[in-house]
């Protein structure tokens, strides 16, 4: 470990020599439309250019999750897991054509997730041109089905059936750099539905109104009181209703998350609000559902394990400052499968999710030598513990 | 008409990926490969347009040897870029700065002749939204492995980009259906197999290049075909699908003057090949009415 720090000036140098090929690789993932369930035709492409990369072994598991493994030197280690996500939120009609100028990479979907697609597929050539060997397989995994609605489904597939012990894994986020994550917390993310049945000629004045009724929902939901311990929050995260300014709705929608660090007051809180819904539904001519859309449990890392402290200790001798938060992604299901794991950020950049997105390129190249002295490090037994 | 042409000498991209085949061959053969960018305001596309290609087909496969952009004047960042992505950048002025200053595509064309070094030379729109590298090496991919093909074009699907991010599955190409086609099916029925004459993806030996003339602007891929086929036929000439390509939307107006400048450039042709007789001089500029 210590020799890689010493060498990080040569680190640095090979990646930047790789400058051309890893924003190839970002560009060509990236521009390749992959929506949550429609991630065919980026899978497909990736399992393609991995192919090119000479990795040891390419192919999808039984969920199409596109895989490729580096073989390593040892045949007793067990395989380190290097995770990023294919799907985006955006789909297919908006023009995923990037734009790419002297320090900045412009489009759809850049810091969430193509950038952190780009370096796994550059990993190899990097590796390669650092002459790094490891004594554990390197598993590069373009999971698919992760966010919003695909609820983790491809990461959860994947290690249910992994059948042999994982050694540790790193999970790729696009952005911020600095980002160091070790904990997720219990999240339940659900939808309530209100549409008000259109039967006979009514009154406008006497047809409820559907979004009046999900802010009737909204409020009584704030009257719940949170604890201070365990840690509660209920995040109201999308709204859409309604079709015309001058019309009562008749639907509306609303998105929220509950997240706390304890799984169980996540369900005693989801529990109220689905007597809220009950209730409105009961006591209104309207029909008001709930629904799970996605959950993880809760799951962490100490502060003081050892892969925690040498991510830190890597990201400060590369001037970075660690800021930790907690996050439900892959990560959550690693830890929730007692597999020793964390969330790295790959870059900066700007309107993380907004169609202009855009990424700085030159921290990726720190970003990268991060990760790579990660998996350095749980090459040299952080995780056995 | 030739009846096999179409057949023969249609080819799709993905014939060609075998890239290191390509290199082995060219490296048999003792030829070198220029790709050349013509530009003019391009800094949205150029930086990933050579990026792409030097990763691809330098770094990863050396089937280019070098990328050349020629520059028309840019005012934006154009040239900062392509410099900072590593193709040599040259500004058409200040080639031959002798000779009488043009502005054009077919100009830059030209000038681009003398400041690369390749036996193939690879002329690429520096607009392309979507580019992959599948642009160069589909071009390049017949003039290696058919001795018979001196020149390849481009021919694609044409979505088109309509503002607000968004995407029109097709559309574009009207200029070639409306100009192109009817004039080559009045003379040169031939040349209506060439499914997309006007695309700006063009490759060929430099020697076929060095014995055709470049009309300044618009004109010059019809001229480009026209010289072709006069001087060595159609067999000489391939057309490999690229499948997409995105490009803006150009307004009816910016087609207008397009159309025009290609009809000059057509009637031109078809004087000096002594197929019609004008009696008098054409009109040099489109004239447009404009209603208050």
């Amino acid at each position: 470990m210590e020799q890689y720090l010493k060498n990080l000036p040569a680190v640095f140098r090979a990646i930047k020599s790789l400058k051309e090929i890893i924003i190839t690789n970002v560009v060509l993932m990236g521009q390749i439309p992959a929506a949550t369930f429609h991630e065919k035709n980026r899978r497909e492409a990736f399992l393609k250019r991995l192919a090119t990369f000479q990795v040891d072994e390419c192919s999808t598991d039984d969920y199409n999750n596109p895989i490729g493994i580096i073989r390593g030197t040892s045949d007793r280690k067990p395989p380190i897991f290097l995770v990023a996500h294919l799907d985006t939120i955006f789909d297919s009609d908006i023009d995923h054509n990037y734009t790419v100028k002297k320090n900045t990479i412009q489009g759809v979907g850049i810091l969430d997730n193509s950038v952190s697609i780009g370096v796994l597929l550059s990993l190899p050539a990097i590796l390669n041109a650092l002459e790094l060997r490891f004594e554990s397989d390197i598993v590069l995994a373009g999971v698919i089905q992760s966010i919003g609605r695909g609820n983790l489904r491809g990461i959860r597939h994947l290690l249910k059936t992994w059948l042999t012990p994982i050694r540790g894994a790193v999970c790729i986020e696009g952005a911020e750099l600095g980002r160091l994550d070790y904990y997720s917390n219990g999240m339940v993310r659900g939808e309530i539905d209100c549409r008000v049945p259109i039967t006979g000629i009514r009154s406008d004045f006497s047809r409820p109104n559907a979004i009046l009724m999900l802010n009737e929902a909204i409020n009584q939901i704030l009257q719940l009181r949170l604890p201070q311990k365990p840690i509660a929050n209920i995040i109201f995260g999308k709204i859409s209703g309604g079709f015309k300014h001058g019309k009562d709705a008749y639907d509306a929608s609303l998105g929220f998350e509950i997240q706390s660090d304890s799984d169980t007051m996540v369900k005693s809180l989801f529990r109220n609000i689905k007597d809220i819904v009950d209730g409105l539904n009961h006591e209104n001519d309207v029909e008001m559902t709930i629904k799970t859309i996605s959950n993880t449990g809760a799951s962490r890392l100490k502060f003081n394990h050892p892969l925690v402290q040498s991510a830190a200790a890597i990201m400060k001798k590369l001037d970075l400052e660690p800021v930790s938060q907690h996050s439900e992604s892959e990560l959550s299901i690693f830890l929730s499968r007692r597999i020793p794991a964390i969330t790295l950020g790959v870059t900066r950049g700007q309107n993380y999710h907004l169609k202009n997105s855009k990424m700085l390129i030159k921290p990726m190249f720190k970003g990268i030598a991060q990760i790579i002295g990660v998996l350095t490090a749980i090459d040299n037994g952080v995780c056995d513990e | 008409m030739s009846k096999n042409w179409l057949a023969q000498n249609t080819f799709h991209y993905s014939q060609f990926q075998d890239i290191e085949r390509l290199v082995r061959i060219k490296e048999q053969k003792k030829l070198t490969i220029s790709l050349c960018l013509p530009t003019l305001n391009e800094e949205k596309t150029i930086g990933k347009e050579i990026l792409i290609m030097r990763s691809e087909l330098m770094q990863r496969a050396p089937l280019i040897d070098e990328i050349v952009v020629v520059d028309s004047g840019s005012s934006d960042r154009t040239l900062e870029i392509a410099r900072n992505y590593g193709a040599e950048t040259y500004e058409a002025i200040n080639i031959f700065p002798d000779l009488e200053n043009y502005m054009g595509k077919g100009e830059n064309l030209w000038k681009a002749l003398y400041i690369t070094k390749g036996d193939i030379i690879v002329y690429l729109d520096a607009d392309i939204k979507n580019i992959h590298h599948r642009f160069a090496y589909g071009l390049i991919g017949p003039l290696l492995m058919d001795r018979q093909i001196k020149y390849t074009k481009a021919f694609y699907d044409r979505p088109i980009s309509t503002g607000k991010k968004k995407m029109r599955p097709t559309g574009g190409g009207r200029v070639t259906e409306l100009v192109i086609r009817p004039l080559f099916s009045l003379f040169f029925p031939e040349l209506t197999q060439i499914i997309q004459p006007l695309s700006g993806e063009y490759a060929g030996f430099r020697d076929l290049f060095q014995q055709i003339s470049f009309p300044i602007g618009y004109g010059v891929e019809t001229s480009m075909i026209l010289d072709i086929y006069d001087k060595w036929g159609l067999d000489v000439i391939a057309q490999v699908d690229l499948e997409k390509r995105v490009h803006r939307n150009q307004s009816t107006k910016a087609l207008g003057r397009m159309a025009f400048v290609i009809l000059k450039t057509f009637f031109n042709r078809l004087e000096q090949l002594g197929m019609i007789d004008i009696k008098r001089d054409l009109y040099n500029e489109m004239i447009r009415v404009r209603l208050l």
